[in-house]
């Protein structure tokens, strides 16, 4: 392979992480903020987003792309902690009676997401996108009208004045990072959230040791190709099943961590931006739509998070309005959604254009260029 | 003879499964009683007043501390809170006129979300001295009772959240 041609390659398959990495040392110098305290955020929302975004992971692995659907199981999050605050529940205890509330109802959606995908193969990441839209009206009729009425709410404060349905917006002062101070680590003026990043560590941990089990085997080798894992004897649709719900069910953790770190809950639209955000974290990462890692989720959050950090004070530093700055975040989390998306499919028809050549003459380069591995 | 080992062993892997899918659903439900159990919280009024009939008087000044959590001190008409969690806690009071130390166990019932300790009462021995308390009762009682007088405040609860506020505007 020629050195031109490696360069374009590699380009072509961080060009989301180069550009990002470029966009954000630009806006640190305007933003005047200082290294200490980019460094401290980041930190903070590792804390806060990481295991959102590896519940991404199983999904990529078993070749359902990027899950959209992830906003189902931030619903049962929410579900959940509205019931731990209605019955007062506080502290970490109210975080695992949320989690204890929201894991069967994360269960039945992630299986019902599962059944549709298995009857879109190959537009799973719209039909996940379109389903979160289906179940956020379901949400909104459970939480607007069943609370309080059909379902009985202890605590008065959380219902609206006319008797039933959440209020707008609900306090968890009684679970407010409650997992993350159990042990608050201070090193060289840095505060870690010691338990949370456990509780991260352990989830990459189970997702390495997942990758060799049996049942991870077979997501991989769904992932590669569908019909010969059917032909080998592997439950197909079975398999991406199981994917969907580890990863709804992690999302459910993911945001009743999300939201004790925060300390309230935007009761209607909290969930509306989980996907989203913690799709572009990934693709930011280097992850691509059939391809990710541990790795791209901490290197994703830190780089998306870092520009989410600067680029508010940059834009009114820069423009003279910070709403400069949160346009661009907006703007740039949908276009690093938009690039992937559009490089990952400029890729695979450049891969399928080479393997025509290919078929027309030797085309020994690639193999060259790869020093034969895999 | 392998049929016969799989058609009798069949029937016992479901049924032990089964038993092992129960077991798991006690366990769920268990440490969600347990969560329920440990983690509830409840609000606990402290008070330093007199009695309506003068049968027991507001102590001078004193110390209370729940649960070894931070002590405040308290004068005559003096009301505060205190956040606890689970149902059995310890109230330690310190009069300052003695110096002496009273030390009492008490228990919240589980679905009670605000009680209220009288300290007076506590100190004198009169039972009930820890009751449950309801916002509504006491602006209902107050307002049978005539106006309200200079030492009935709810200031010092640290505001009325504004769905109280709501709750208390069908009362007349």
């Amino acid at each position: 392979m020629s050195a031109q041609k490696r360069l374009t390659t590699l380009f072509s398959r961080y060009a989301v992480v180069i550009i990002f990495v470029i966009i954000t040392l630009v806006a640190i110098p305007p933003s005047g903020l200082s290294i200490k305290y980019i460094v401290q955020e980041i930190i903070t929302r590792l804390g806060r987003n990481s295991f959102l975004v590896l519940a991404l992971l199983l999904p990529i692995y078993a070749g359902m792309g990027l899950n959209f659907g992830m906003t189902l199981g931030a619903m049962a999050g929410q579900i959940g902690l509205i019931f731990a605050v209605n019955y007062g529940i506080a502290n970490w205890q109210g975080l695992v009676f949320a989690l204890l509330v929201g894991l069967p109802i994360a269960v039945l959606l992630g299986s019902i997401a599962g059944l549709v995908m298995n009857r879109a193969k190959g537009r799973e990441m719209v039909t996940g996108y379109i389903l979160a839209f289906f179940i956020n009206g379901i949400y909104q009729f459970f939480v607007m009208y069943m609370l309080g009425s059909v379902i009985p709410m202890r605590n008065r404060a959380i219902v609206l004045s006319r008797g039933y349905g959440i209020r707008n917006t609900l306090n968890l002062e009684s679970v407010r990072q409650s997992l993350d101070n159990i042990v608050m680590l201070r090193v060289a003026g840095y505060t870690i959230p010691l338990v949370t990043f456990i509780i991260i560590a352990l989830l990459c941990v189970f997702v390495v040791w997942f990758k060799k089990t049996k049942l991870g085997q077979d997501m991989r080798a769904v992932g590669q190709d569908m019909a010969v894992a059917e032909a080998a004897g592997i439950p197909v649709e079975k398999t991406r099943i199981v994917a969907i719900i580890i990863s709804t069910v992690l999302a459910c953790a993911g945001q009743i961590i999300f939201l004790q770190n925060m300390g309230n809950l935007a009761t209607y639209n909290a969930h509306d931006q989980t996907g989203f955000f913690a799709v572009a974290a990934i693709l930011v990462g280097g992850a691509s739509v059939t391809h990710a890692s541990i790795v791209n989720v901490f290197v994703g959050v830190m780089l998306l998070h870092a520009m989410f950090v600067v680029s508010p004070l940059a834009g009114q530093n820069l423009f003279g309005s910070a709403m400069i700055g949160e346009y661009f975040r907006q703007f740039i989390g949908y276009g690093v959604i938009a690039l992937s998306l559009v490089l990952y499919a400029w890729r695979t028809r450049r891969a399928a254009s080479d393997a025509r050549l290919g078929l027309h003459g030797p085309q020994n380069d690639s193999v060259k260029g790869n020093g034969g591995q895999p | 003879m392998n049929d016969t080992v799989t058609t009798k062993s069949a029937p016992q892997s479901k049924k032990r499964r089964r038993l092992v899918q129960g077991g798991l659903l006690v366990v769920y439900i268990l440490i969600m009683v347990l969560m329920v159990l440990t983690g509830r919280r409840h609000t606990i009024l402290i008070d330093n007043k007199d009695a309506p009939d003068g049968s027991y008087s507001a102590i001078d000044g004193m110390e209370v501390s729940i649960d070894n959590q931070e002590s405040a001190e308290y004068y005559p008409g003096d009301r505060d809170r205190a956040l606890v969690q689970g149902q059995r806690h310890t109230i330690q009071v310190t009069i300052f006129d003695d110096n002496t130390t009273i030390e009492q166990e008490f228990t919240v019932p589980l679905w009670s979300d605000m009680m209220i300790i009288s300290v007076p009462k506590l100190v004198a021995g009169i039972e009930p001295w820890i009751e449950p308390f309801t916002m509504a009762e006491q602006i209902q009682e107050a307002q049978e009772s005539g106006p309200p007088s200079g030492e009935m405040s709810f200031q010092s609860l640290g505001g009325v959240a504004p769905e109280e506020i709501e709750l208390m505007q069908p009362i007349p």
